[in-house]
C-alpha cells in the first residue's frame, strides 16, 4: 500500500533528529540535521531554512534529497524521497513555521540561534517504511471527528452570538478536553482584536486587546493562518505581546484602560485559528494547555473546523441580529434606582468609560454604553435595539464589518463582572433592555 | 582536529569520545549519478589512529545506503547531539561493508543505552528508542571509512565549517 504523508505526518513532530541527506552535483553526498520538517500538505513538506549551508547549496544545485523521520511514539522510521521546489521567505506558512520553530528553539534553549529564513518547499516524491520493530499507539485521548461532529451539531442550535460563542467554548472542554480557551474578533479597525469570550481563566479578560501580528493570536490574525505552538516560547508569550502592543500603539501612560489578556501563566502548548468567513478575517479561536505537546496536527485539524463553522455562524447571526423581532420586548423587572449617585467619566479621545474610578470599557462599546446612559438621563428611555446604535452617528461605528452584536456582550459581560447597578439584558432578538440601579451622573471628559 | 604526522585528518580525543557516546548518527550515500540514500547507524568505533571511523547498520534496512557504499564508496555521516545540538559531520570516499568485529554487539548494546540515556530528558521512553534502533543481531554490518573531511554543523555562525586542529 502506498504511504501517503498525511498519514504519517506525527513523524514531522519528533524530537529525535531527522538527518537530510543531499548529493552534490559530482556526486559527494551530504548529510545533515533538520530540526523542523513541517507538514504542507498530503505531497508537500517544507523544511526551515536558517543558515545557508551545503544541503542547501545542494538541493539548489540538484533538487533530489531524502529524509528520514521517526514516529515520536511508536518508533516506526520512514524515508521520503523529495524535490525542492522553491523558498518561501514571507506569508503564511512562512511565519507559521516561524512560531514553530520558536517554540523549538526555546524549548530546547536555542532562543536567539534559530532563525527562519526560508520555507523550503518540497515536493514528496514516494515515501517507504524502514523494516524494524514499532510500539503500538497507545488508545487516542478522544475521537476528534466524532467530537466534531456533536460540536457541529450543538453549535447550529445557537441562535445569538452569546449562546454561540459560549456553546463553543463548551464544547472544546467537553468534547475536546481542551479547559482553557478564548474568541477574540477583529475591530472594526483591523488592527486589533478584543476578547469577547473566555473559558478556564481566573478573570475572564473580557475586553482585553491585542495588536494584529503580536504573540500566537496576533500572527495568526495577521497571516489567516493557524499556529501551533507544542512547547510555549518566550518570544510569541503575552506578556510580551501586550508590551509591543502597548508599545506601538503609543499607550505606554494609558495603561489604566488595558485589561489583562487572560492566559496560562505556565502554558506549554498553544494553537491559534482564525474565524475566516466570506473571505473576512472576524476573529481568532484561541486554545491553550499547561502540558507540553498537548496539541497535535489531528487537534489542529478540529480547532480549525470549529472555527470555519464559527466563522459562517456568527456571519449568519449577524445578518439577523440588526432586524428585531416584531413581538415587544419581554417584560424584565426594573431595578429600582436607589442609593447615592455614582459618576460615570466619559473621556471622549478614546470612548473610555470609568464608574466612580474604576475602568469599564473604551472604544465602540464605551461609545455605546454613554449612548444608552444619555438616553436613559434624558427621557428615562430602557429599550434599545441593535439597528439604531447602528445608525446612530455619536457611536459611530466603522462599517459593517464591526460585529455591534460582539461589542454588546462585550459591553454586557464588562458590567456584570464590574458594575453591581447597571446592566444590558437582551430583551429578544436584536433587542436589549438597560437596567439601572443607582442614580448616576454622566461626565464627559475632554 | 588534529594531524599530528601527516596530512590525513584524525579525530581529537574529545570529538573521537563524542561520536562513540550517545548521539544520533545517520549517514549518507549516493546511488546513480547523484541520487541521495540515507540510513540510520546503531553505533559507532573509530580507530587507535582516530582517522578511520565505523559505523553499524542494519542491513535490511539500510540495503539502498549499502548498494551505495557499495558502488560509490562516497559516505556522509552526522553526529548530532539531541540535548545541545552540538554537531558534526564526517566525509569519506573510501567507505567499504565489513563483518562485525568481537565487541560490536556489545558496542551496539552500549550505544543503545548511552542513546537511550541522551533522550530520556527529551520525553522518550527507552522502548521507543529501542524501536528506533531495533534490528536483528545477525543483520548488522561494518562500514568502515577514513575521515577525508570533518565538519561543525552545530547550529550558530560557525556551522559549515571545517574542524581544524
Amino acid at each position: 500500500m502506498r504511504i501517503t504523508l498525511d498519514v504519517i505526518r506525527e513523524c514531522l513532530e519528533g524530537t529525535i533528529p531527522a538527518g537530510i541527506a543531499t548529493c552534490s552535483l559530482d556526486g559527494t553526498p551530504n548529510i545533515s540535521i533538520v530540526s523542523h520538517v513541517h507538514f504542507v500538505d498530503s505531497t508537500h513538506v517544507a523544511l526551515s531554512f536558517q543558515f545557508f549551508n551545503k544541503t542547501r547549496e545542494n538541493v539548489l544545485a540538484n533538487p533530489h534529497a531524502v529524509v528520514q523521520v521517526i514516529h515520536p511514539v511508536t518508533g516506526a522510521r520512514y524515508s521520503m524521497d523529495l524535490e525542492y521546489l522553491h523558498t518561501e521567505t514571507q506569508g503564511p506558512l512562512f511565519e507559521s513555521m516561524k512560531a514553530k520553530l520558536a517554540g523549538i528553539a526555546s524549548h530546547t534553549g536555542m532562543s536567539g540561534v534559530f532563525r527562519l529564513q526560508g520555507s523550503d518547499i518540497y515536493c514528496v516524491r514516494s515515501i517507504e517504511k524502514v523494516p524494524g520493530q514499532e510500539l503500538p499507539l497507545p488508545p487516542v485521548r478522544r475521537n476528534l471527528l466524532s467530537a466534531l461532529r456533536v460540536c457541529a451539531e450543538r453549535l447550529t442550535q445557537c441562535n445569538d452570538l452569546a449562546k454561540l460563542l459560549d456553546g463553543a467554548l463548551t464544547c472544546l472542554r467537553d468534547l475536546f478536553d481542551i479547559h482553557h480557551a478564548m474568541v477574540l474578533m477583529l475591530d472594526g479597525s483591523g488592527q486589533r482584536l478584543y476578547t469577547v469570550a473566555s473559558r478556564g481563566y481566573e478573570q475572564s479578560g473580557v475586553g482585553s486587546e491585542i495588536a494584529i501580528g503580536c504573540g500566537v493570536i496576533g500572527v495568526a490574525a495577521e497571516q489567516r493562518t493557524p499556529i501551533r505552538i507544542m512547547h510555549m516560547t518566550a518570544d510569541y508569550s503575552y506578556g510580551r505581546a501586550i508590551r509591543e502592543s502597548v508599545e506601538r500603539e503609543g499607550l505606554g501612560g494609558r495603561l489604566e484602560t488595558a485589561i489583562p489578556l487572560p492566559g496560562l501563566p505556565d502554558s506549554r502548548s498553544q494553537m491559534a485559528a482564525p474565524i475566516l468567513a466570506g473571505g473576512r478575517l472576524l476573529g481568532i479561536l484561541y486554545v491553550e494547555s499547561p502540558e507540553d505537546k498537548r496539541f497535535w496536527y489531528d487537534d489542529e485539524d478540529a480547532l480549525v473546523a470549529v472555527a470555519a463553522q464559527l466563522g459562517m455562524a456568527i456571519n449568519t447571526l449577524a445578518q439577523f441580529s440588526e432586524s428585531p423581532d416584531e413581538t415587544p420586548p419581554a417584560a424584565g423587572q426594573a431595578m429600582p434606582a436607589a442609593g447615592a449617585p455614582v459618576v460615570v467619566r466619559h473621556y471622549a479621545a478614546d470612548d473610555s468609560v470609568f464608574i466612580d474610578d474604576d475602568y469599564l470599557i473604551k472604544g465602540v462599546a464605551g461609545a455605546i454604553f454613554c449612548k444608552l446612559l444619555r438616553d436613559y438621563t434624558d427621557g428615562q428611555r430602557t429599550e434599545f435595539t441593535n439597528r439604531e446604535l447602528r445608525l446612530d452617528p455619536s457611536i459611530g461605528l466603522p462599517d459593517l464589518s464591526d460585529n455591534l452584536e460582539a461589542r454588546l456582550i462585550l459591553l454586557e459581560r464588562r458590567l456584570s463582572e464590574r458594575c453591581a447597578f447597571l446592566r444590558i439584558d437582551k430583551t429578544g432578538r436584536g433587542r436589549f433592555r438597560l437596567n439601572v440601579g443607582r442614580p448616576f451622573r454622566l461626565v464627559d471628559v475632554g | 582536529m588534529a594531524s599530528p604526522n601527516d596530512k590525513a585528518p584524525c579525530l581529537d580525543a574529545d570529538l573521537a569520545a563524542f561520536v562513540q557516546g550517545g548521539v544520533s548518527i545517520v549517514a549518507a550515500s549516493r546511488v546513480g549519478k547523484r541520487s541521495p540514500v540515507i540510513a540510520r547507524a546503531a553505533g559507532c568505533r573509530v580507530s587507535p589512529s582516530r582517522r578511520q571511523v565505523t559505523i553499524l547498520v542494519s542491513s535490511s534496512q539500510a540495503a539502498a545506503f549499502l548498494e551505495g557504499i557499495r558502488n560509490t564508496r562516497a559516505i556522509a555521516a552526522v553526529f548530532s547531539q539531541p540535548s545541545t545540538h552540538r554537531t558534526i559531520q564526517l566525509k569519506g570516499i573510501d567507505a567499504a561493508p565489513a563483518p562485525l568485529q568481537d565487541g560490536d554487539h556489545a558496542l551496539i548494546a552500549a550505544y543503545t543505552h548511552a542513546f537511550c540515556e541522551e533522550l530520556a530528558p527529551l520525553g522518550y521512553h527507552p522502548d521507543q528508542v529501542r524501536a528506533v534502533l531495533s534490528c536483528e543481531a545477525d543483520d548488522f554490518v561494518a562500514v568502515t571509512f577514513s575521515i577525508s573531511t570533518a565538519f561543525s554543523q552545530t547550529p550558530g555562525p560557525r556551522a559549515g565549517e571545517p574542524l581544524v586542529a
